[in-house]
C-alpha cells in the first residue's frame, strides 16, 4: 500500500524584488514535490538552488508568489496545524541568555504543551539528545554541536509528526555529524517523517529513503535512491583478483573493453553482474586468487553533477 | 492552549532577556543617580529648592524613560530577525500577531519596571528632602508609564519594517513632535490662516498628543489635578492609540517575508 502524502508542494513560484525599481528575481520556478509518511526525504541541491526558500515557504516564513503548499492536508499559511511540525534551521542561533531547560520550556509553551506534561518531556528530551547534565547551563556556553542537538530537542518538544531540518550537519565535526545522523535515524524509528535540506551527498546516501534534486529553483529529479542510482544502467560489480596470469588478464581486458585496472599486485575488473560467476571461475581455474566482489553503485555525486549541469544548460 | 498563553510566553521571554541585559541596568542606575543628584542641583537655586528638586528628578525620570523605551523598542523585531530566532518561534503554532503583541507587552512590562525603580528613587529623594510625595506624584509617574507605552508602540511599528537606526530616528522624531503638536495647533490657530490651521490640526490628530501625559509640573507645584480629564482620559487615549499602532504594525508584519 502506498504511504499517505504528508507534504505536497505544487508548482510553487517565488519571486523576490531585490530593491525598489529593480527587476524581480525568480528564486523558485515551479517547485513540485511530495513527501510520504514515515520517510526521510532528502532535498538536495547546490548552494543558492532554492532549498532554504522552499523550506521557508513550507514553514510560512515566506509567502509563495503562486502555487500551493500543504502539510498534513493544511495550507501552510494556516497556524494551528504547526503543532504537528518541528523545525531546525541551518546554523541555529538561539536566545543565549536562557539555559537549555528554560529554552525548551519556552518552546514547549509556544507549542501548546500542557503544564503538567512539560517538565517530564523536557527532561526526557534533554536526556535523548545527550544534554541532561548541561540543561541548567546558559546557551552561550554551549558548543555548536550541543546547540544543534538542543535545536533538535526544540523541534521535537511537542512530539510533532513531521520534522524539517535545514542543513542539520552543516559545520559540525565528524563526531557531531554522527550524533545528528543517529538522532535522525531514531526519528524514523519513532515513525516521524523527516524532510532534510542538505548538500552533503554521503549523508543523503546514508540516511534518505527518497530524494529530490533542486537546481536553479526547479526540481530536476525525485524518487527513491535505489531507483536513482540504478536509473537505466545495467548492474555491475567490481571483482578484485591477485596473481592473475598475464594471458588471462589480456583476454579479460579485451572482452570487457579495457575494464581492467592494475592495483599493484592485484587487478580490478568491472563486469556485469551476470558475468561475475564466469570470470571468477576462469580466474580461480587459472590459479589466481579472488580478493573481493563488490556490487558497483553509480555515485550519487555523479548523478547530482549531471542534474546540476542539465539545470545550468537550461538556465542559459 | 489559548492565545493568551502563547502571548504571555513571548512576553515573559522578552522580560527575561531585558532583565539579563546589563546595558539596561546601567541606564537605570544612571537615571537613579541623576534623580539623586537633583538634591545637589536644587541647592544651586535661591528660591523654591524643593520644587526645583522634584522638577529635575521628574525630568530625569522622563528623559531616561523615553531613552530606554526607544532603545529597547527599536530592537524589538529586528534582533529576532537578525539572529534568526524568529524562524523557530514562528514555526510553532503562534500567529505573527500574537508574537508581535507578546514582544510589545514584554517590553512595556520591562519599561514599567524601570519606571517603578525610578519612581522609588524619586519618592526617596523627595522624602529625604522633606518634600511631599503623594497621589499627584504617583499619578504623574503612572502617566509617564502610559506615555512610554505609546513610545514603545511607535518603536514597534517602525521596528516591524525598518532598521534600528531608522526606527530610532523616526521614534525620536515622533516623540519630539508629539510633545509639540498641541502648542503648534494653538499657534497655528492664532495665525487664522485656514491651510496652516488645517495642517496643524491633522498633525495633532495623527501624531500622538504626548503633552497630555506630562503631569510632573502640576504635581511638583502642588496644583490641583482633575482625575477625569487629566488621568482617565489620557489613559483611555493611550490605550486606543497603542491599539491602533499595534494593529498597523501587525498588518505590516503579517506581509513580511523572512528571507
Amino acid at each position: 500500500m502506498k504511504a499517505r502524502e504528508i507534504v505536497r508542494v505544487e508548482n510553487v513560484v517565488k519571486d523576490f524584488r531585490p530593491g525598489f525599481g529593480l527587476r524581480r528575481k525568480r528564486v523558485l520556478d515551479g517547485i513540485t514535490l511530495a513527501v510520504r509518511e514515515g520517510e526521510i526525504f532528502g532535498f538536495v541541491g547546490p548552494n543558492g538552488a532554492g532549498k532554504t526558500t522552499t523550506l521557508k515557504v513550507l514553514l510560512g516564513l515566506i509567502r509563495a508568489s503562486s502555487g500551493s503548499a500543504r502539510i498534513l492536508g493544511h495550507d501552510v499559511r494556516e497556524t494551528a496545524f504547526r503543532r504537528h511540525i518541528g523545525f531546525l534551521p541551518e546554523n541555529p542561533y538561539f536566545h543565549e541568555f536562557l539555559t537549555g531547560r528554560e529554552f525548551l520550556r519556552f518552546y514547549a509553551r509556544l507549542a501548546g504543551l500542557a503544564r503538567r506534561g512539560r517538565e517530564p518531556r523536557i527532561g526526557e528530551l534533554l536526556g535523548w539528545v545527550g544534554l541532561a547534565e548541561a540543561g541548567d547551563a546558559r546557551l552561550r556556553t554551549y558548543s555548536k554541536g550541543m546547540l544543534q542537538r538542543l535545536g533538535i530537542a526544540q523541534a521535537l518538544v511537542h512530539d510533532p509528526k513531521v520534522v524539517f531540518l535545514d542543513e542539520p550537519m552543516s559545520g559540525l565535526d565528524p563526531l557531531g555529524r554522527k550524533d545528528i545522523r543517529d538522532l535522525i535515524l531514531r526519528l524514523r524509528d519513532e515513525g516521524k517523517t523527516v524532510f532534510m535540506n542538505t548538500h552533503i551527498l554521503p549523508d543523503v546516501e546514508m540516511l534518505c529513503d527518497r530524494v529530490a534534486i533542486i537546481v536553479r529553483g526547479r526540481v530536476r529529479w525525485e524518487g527513491r535512491i535505489e531507483d536513482f542510482l540504478a536509473d537505466g544502467a545495467e548492474p555491475e560489480s567490481d571483482v578484485v583478483l591477485a596473481r592473475l596470469s598475464p594471458e588471462l588478464a589480456g583476454r579479460l581486458d579485451e572482452r570487457f573493453g579495457g575494464a581492467l585496472r592494475g592495483l599493484g599486485e592485484r587487478v580490478e575488473l568491472r563486469v556485469p553482474h551476470k558475468e561475475v560467476e564466469g570470470v571468477v571461475g576462469a580466474a580461480l581455474g587459472s590459479g589466481a586468487e579472488l580478493v573481493s566482489v563488490t556490487p558497483h553503485r553509480a555515485s550519487l555525486e555523479a548523478i547530482f553533477l549531471s542534474a546540476v549541469d542539465q539545470g545550468q544548460k537550461e538556465g542559459r | 492552549m489559548t492565545s493568551a498563553t502563547r502571548v504571555l510566553a513571548v512576553a515573559g521571554n522578552t522580560v527575561r532577556e531585558a532583565i539579563r541585559n546589563r546595558v539596561l541596568y546601567t541606564l537605570v542606575a544612571f537615571a537613579v543617580v541623576l534623580i539623586g543628584a537633583s538634591v545637589v542641583l536644587s541647592n544651586l537655586s535661591y528660591v523654591e529648592q524643593g520644587r526645583i528638586l522634584q522638577d529635575i528628578a521628574f525630568a530625569s525620570a522622563r528623559l531616561f524613560g523615553v531613552a530606554i523605551a526607544i532603545a529597547v523598542g527599536i530592537n524589538l523585531i529586528y534582533r529576532e530577525v537578525d539572529r534568526r530566532t524568529i524562524y523557530t518561534i514562528l514555526a510553532k503554532p503562534i500567529s505573527r500577531c500574537e508574537f508581535l503583541l507578546g514582544k510589545y507587552l514584554g517590553l512595556v512590562a520591562t519599561v514599567w519596571l524601570q519606571v517603578l525603580v525610578m519612581g522609588a528613587a524619586f519618592a526617596a529623594v523627595s522624602l529625604v528632602d522633606g518634600r511631599p510625595f503623594g497621589w499627584p506624584h504617583a499619578g504623574a509617574l503612572g502617566l509617564l508609564g502610559m506615555e512610554l507605552a505609546v513610545v514603545v508602540a511607535v518603536a514597534t511599528l517602525f521596528s516591524s519594517f525598518t532598521t534600528p537606526t531608522l526606527a530610532a530616528l523616526f521614534t525620536t522624531g515622533v516623540w519630539i513632535a508629539g510633545n509639540l503638536t498641541r502648542d503648534l495647533r494653538r499657534l497655528a490657530e492664532q495665525t487664522q490662516v485656514e491651510e496652516i490651521v488645517g495642517v496643524a490640526r491633522v498633525l495633532h490628530q495623527v501624531l500622538p498628543d504626548l503633552a497630555m501625559f506630562n503631569l510632573g509640573l502640576k504635581a511638583s507645584h502642588g496644583l490641583p489635578i482633575a482625575p477625569g480629564a487629566e488621568v482617565v482620559l489620557p489613559v483611555a487615549y493611550a490605550l486606543a492609540y497603542v491599539a491602533a499602532l499595534l494593529l498597523l504594525a501587525s498588518l505590516i508584519f503579517q506581509r513580511r517575508d523572512f528571507r
